[in-house]
């Protein structure tokens, strides 16, 4: 009995997860007279894809996702070069006193930085440097935004893995560079995923940062385009769903996916590290 | 390992390098215009105006408040963002200051409307144009001429009428005798300023000072605290959308709005009263009524890099014969010659209405903070709207803070 | 293994030439725009000034947005917090479907929060949406529930569509922190016969503080700053219910281009920010080691 209470409670939770979900979706695919049909209609209704045709069509959809694709697989890209050596770094070099862990910390510290401390300067800075409203400066800012939990997330997986191979093969004359490729990497394969996909997810779903920092449609990615259907004069709801059903179909089959990765991987870095 | 990240690498620096190139090459023009019926008719035009010429054109289409977020942040760094803005005339003293517009290159003819050009004019009042007129909005009311009739109403002439109107309507109908829109920031402040004109009041005094605890406007807002009782609960937050929907869908019987929606309404895929609207000019109480110009502008921002083409585009779309096709589609036109035009007429039966609002209409302050004081007053006319705080205090709160705006302007 | 160099007397540590290139990225993008920031909040039209600072004291609306923003932080966090365990817990519990059960709870908390501002708008809409459609459904007046547009649902409205976001955030990582916990302890305590609460209380919770503290921590820095659903849902509206600091930066600098007023704003925000996370972390580890024996 108590097991049945249990998993009733469990289709709640995953009910009142989905359904709105679900909801936006039917939204996109129903015509505009049964969109505002009262009472409410959940299934049987005749089903259009003039909303998806519209928002390709009109309204440069397909460029938003294009730039978003590039800024997201880019600044992941980058995060994890730039951030795979500075966990090997951190993680099995030795350092004086505590520099390791003050060097992780301060790195750690600058994911708290709340987005709206930075955005005025970079602003500034990127008008200075004319890279505003370019792909290149939104991925620079997502590669800073990424980079921290980057390093956090492998320090802790590189730490996990026991010292013995490694120092075996430095004993057989291999190189450290040698090591993090061959060795390392291939065993820390899981947490890299969890860690990159995660990356990408955060670059994807980012909006303060490209709505300022874009002008034209050559520089705005997804959230923002989804942004401007918010308009105060039309209720253009078939066009604003539809956009959000592309913005959020890659990241769910993305994560989908690489779920199994998420738990253990946050379960092995995050919580050990 | 190596093998599959070096080509993704490279690739990624293609990539990378691709969305470098700069935007706006020689064939390409950039428009950022209003998400909305405003912004529509000029989409078409620059569309078809980019076929004549060869021309691509990259449309920016951005709400109302984003709209001059970019905008100004645009001209005030000369980014060279955009080639052609479409501007709300109470955004034209900002933007054009610092040099933000560039002049226009020959004087506007005379069959445009006066009080459309006398905002393009900087400083106001001289004859140096920066901007052409292209959507001639000035407020219009909108009411059910049935239920008017019905009920034996009058036509729509005095506020304190069109009080009783709306609780009579309330009452005996399965709706709402009026809808308005309250939302902090402009829609608020638009739709406030005809009722603070009709009972007296002002902005500002004579002086140039806040004089929103004057009587005259605490009991213009009273007012419409008191119009709001008919209204949809949750007004305070309405944007025009809200309010044409309601029009739109039959549940509200009347309203301030704009001509720009005029053709919704007898468009029988969105409406469901086609025909039962019908227009009048504002009401008036002590003082007569007096519409708010809202009209919109085209200009070409001085750090455009393709102005000359940029001037092509706007010449182009407000002279007659293109005015008169944006005009079929729908769009309020600024030239005379249009709203005396025997078709036009025909077509449009609001057009006398129009052109007689257009004619009286009222700018709001020209000031290049204007921005900023719509938006405090707007908060507090909200604030004041929601309950949130009562009338005398919304009024004191906006006198404070509008007058700290212009300090800090000095 | 030790590499060090010695040059001179100074020791350069090797790892630091792994490390640096990041560190260099780091600084131009978060530590130089810092300083910048605090460059342009003592800077005005005629140059050095503290004006801004001064006026941030005499602003009601910032006061309002800090107060507003800490009500939605605390509010928020609270009920996902408690929210989150309840699920990571009974969810543990099961003994078949974990995996598919936690997908579908996972779901909201990966859609950009546009999105999910965007689905709760609909949602919410007074006329057309479903929430209230429904509600008329089983037959409730629905009249005076305007949820995003309503003076007293407003902030109500926006913190249930955080709850609805970031709830699967915390599932997520107390469920890595429980299957992280060693199962001895546990089975000791069943076996001296302690019941499920006792066991709650005195066993798992302490073993798992160091992931509570974790996920409220990350989820308060979140919260302070919260942008992107507030911007859809209600731009701050109805009046400023809906105010946050984020969104009063926001609409000072790049509405009114008031730059440096902005700054001001945005310094003091990470100040107290950073006061909030100290806060909760000394609130956190000073019950532990007064609870130590």
């Amino acid at each position: 009995m108590k097991t049945l209470v249990k998993y009733a409670a469990a289709f709640v939770a995953v009910a009142a997860a989905l359904a709105p979900i679900y909801w936006l979706i039917t939204i996109s695919l129903k015509r505009e007279i049964d969109q505002f049909a009262s009472p409410p209609l959940w299934f049987g209704f005749t089903p259009t894809l003039n909303h998806y045709g519209a928002i390709f069509s009109h309204d440069a959809f397909g460029r938003y996702l294009l730039n978003s694709v590039i800024v997201s697989a880019c600044s992941t890209l980058v995060a994890i070069l730039l951030g795979v050596p500075a966990a090997y770094g951190l993680a099995r070099f030795p350092w004086p006193r505590d520099w390791a862990r003050g060097i992780s910390f301060w790195i750690l510290s600058n994911r708290m930085l709340p987005p709206i401390v930075t955005i005025i300067p970079l602003f500034l800075m990127l008008r200075q440097v004319r890279l505003l409203n370019s792909l290149s400066g939104l991925v620079m800012v997502d590669t800073a935004l990424n980079l921290p939990f980057v390093v956090w997330m492998m320090r802790g997986f590189i730490e996990e893995l026991p010292r013995e191979i490694e120092e075996a093969a430095m004993l057989d004359g291999e190189s450290r560079l040698g090591v993090l490729l061959r060795i390392i990497l291939p065993l820390v394969r899981p947490g890299l995923a969890a860690t990159a996909v995660f990356c990408l997810i955060v670059a994807w779903n980012e909006f303060l940062f490209a709505l300022i920092l874009s002008q034209t449609q050559s520089a705005m990615t997804i959230p923002v385009g989804i942004a401007a259907h918010v308009t105060q004069y039309e209720i253009q709801w078939g066009a604003m769903s539809a956009a959000g059903v592309v913005a959020m179909l890659p990241v769910l089959i993305f994560a989908a996916g690489a779920q199994r990765y998420f738990v253990r991987g946050l379960s092995l870095g995050a919580i050990k590290g | 390992m190596t093998t599959r990240f070096l080509p993704a690498c490279v690739l990624s620096l293609l990539v990378l390098l691709a969305g470098c190139a700069s935007p706006g090459s020689d064939k390409t023009l950039t428009i950022a215009v209003n998400a909305g019926v405003e912004g529509s008719a000029l989409k078409t035009a620059a569309r078809e105006w980019g076929e004549l010429r060869n021309t691509r054109i990259e449309v920016v289409e951005l709400p109302y408040a984003n709209l001059f977020e970019k905008e100004s942040l645009d001209l005030a760094s000369r980014t060279g963002a955009y080639d052609v803005i479409m501007l709300d005339d109470p955004w034209f003293p900002k933007l054009v200051a610092d040099g933000g517009l560039t002049p226009l290159p020959r004087e506007p003819d005379a069959d445009f409307l006066a009080s459309c050009l006398a905002v393009c004019r900087h400083p106001f009042g001289t004859r140096n144009y920066y901007a052409l007129p292209y959507v001639g909005n000035s407020q219009l009311f909108f009411y059910r001429k049935d239920l008017f009739e019905k009920y034996k109403l009058g036509a729509p002439g005095r506020w304190e009428q069109i009080l009783a109107a709306a609780k009579a309507i309330g009452a005996g109908e399965k709706m709402f005798g009026y809808v308005m829109r309250a939302a902090p920031g402009n829609p608020a402040v638009a739709d406030f300023m005809p009722l603070l004109w009709a009972f007296g009041g002002d902005i500002f005094d004579a002086q140039g000072q806040p004089n929103l605890s004057s009587p005259e406007a605490l009991e213009a807002l009273r007012f419409m605290i008191e119009l709001g009782k008919s209204a949809p609960p949750g007004y305070a937050g309405y944007n025009a959308d809200e309010v044409s929907a309601h029009l739109l869908q039959g549940t509200a019987a009347m309203s301030i709005n704009w001509p720009a929606w005029i053709a919704a309404m007898d468009d029988p895929s969105k409406s469901k009263v086609q025909g039962k609207i019908d227009f009048a000019p504002m009401p008036s109480a002590r003082a007569p009524g007096v519409a708010e110009l809202g009209a919109w502008l085209l200009a070409v921002p001085a750090g455009s890099p393709h102005r000359q083409a940029a001037f092509d585009l706007i010449y182009w779309a407000t002279d007659a014969g293109q005015m008169r096709e944006a005009a079929l589609r729908g769009n309020p036109p600024t030239r005379r010659s249009l709203f005396q035009s025997g078709d036009l007429v025909k077509k449009f039966r609001a057009f006398p209405a129009q052109l007689a609002a257009l004619e009286g209409a009222r700018p709001r302050p020209r000031t290049p903070q204007w921005n900023e004081i719509e938006n405090a007053f707007g908060v507090s006319l909200s604030q004041a709207n929601s309950g949130a705080v009562s009338p005398e205090v919304a009024m004191q709160q906006a006198n404070r803070e509008i007058a700290a705006i212009l300090e800090r302007g000095k | 293994m030790n590499a060090g160099q010695m040059t001179g007397a100074r020791r350069i540590p090797s790892g630091l030439i792994w490390v640096a290139p990041a560190l260099m990225v780091l600084a131009a993008l978060s530590i130089y725009p810092l300083l910048y920031l605090i460059k342009v909040s003592l800077t005005d039209a005629h140059g050095f000034t503290a004006t801004h600072y001064a006026r941030l004291f005499q602003d009601r609306l910032f006061v309002v947005a800090i107060g507003q923003t800490a009500l939605y932080a605390s509010v928020a966090l609270t009920i996902e917090f408690l929210l989150g365990l309840a699920l990571a817990l009974l969810v543990d519990s099961l003994a078949r479907g974990r995996a598919v059960i936690r997908v579908g709870i996972l779901a909201p908390m990966l859609l950009p929060p546009v999105v999910a501002a965007v689905i709760w708008r609909l949602i919410y809409n007074p006329e057309f949406g479903v929430l209230n459609g429904t509600l008329r459904q089983l037959g409730f007046t629905t009249a005076n529930l305007t949820w995003t547009n309503g003076r007293l649902t407003a902030m109500p409205s926006v913190i249930l569509v955080d709850v609805w976001e970031w709830t699967p955030f915390l599932f997520l990582l107390l469920t890595a922190g429980l299957q992280a916990i060693p199962p001895e302890p546990i089975e000791a305590a069943r076996v001296d016969g302690a019941g499920y609460w006792q066991i709650l209380r005195d066993v798992t919770l302490p073993l798992l503080k160091p992931t509570i503290l974790l996920a409220l921590l990350l989820r308060l820095m979140d919260l302070l700053r919260i942008f992107d659903q507030i911007f859809i849902l209600t731009q701050g509206g109805p009046g400023s219910a809906t105010e946050t600091m984020s969104l009063y930066i926001y609409r000072t600098a790049f509405r009114f281009s008031n730059f440096g007023y902005a700054a001001a704003m945005s310094f003091v925000g990470l100040l107290m920010t950073m006061l909030a996370a100290r806060g909760l972390m000394r609130l956190m580890t000073g019950e532990r080691v007064r609870k130590a024996p």
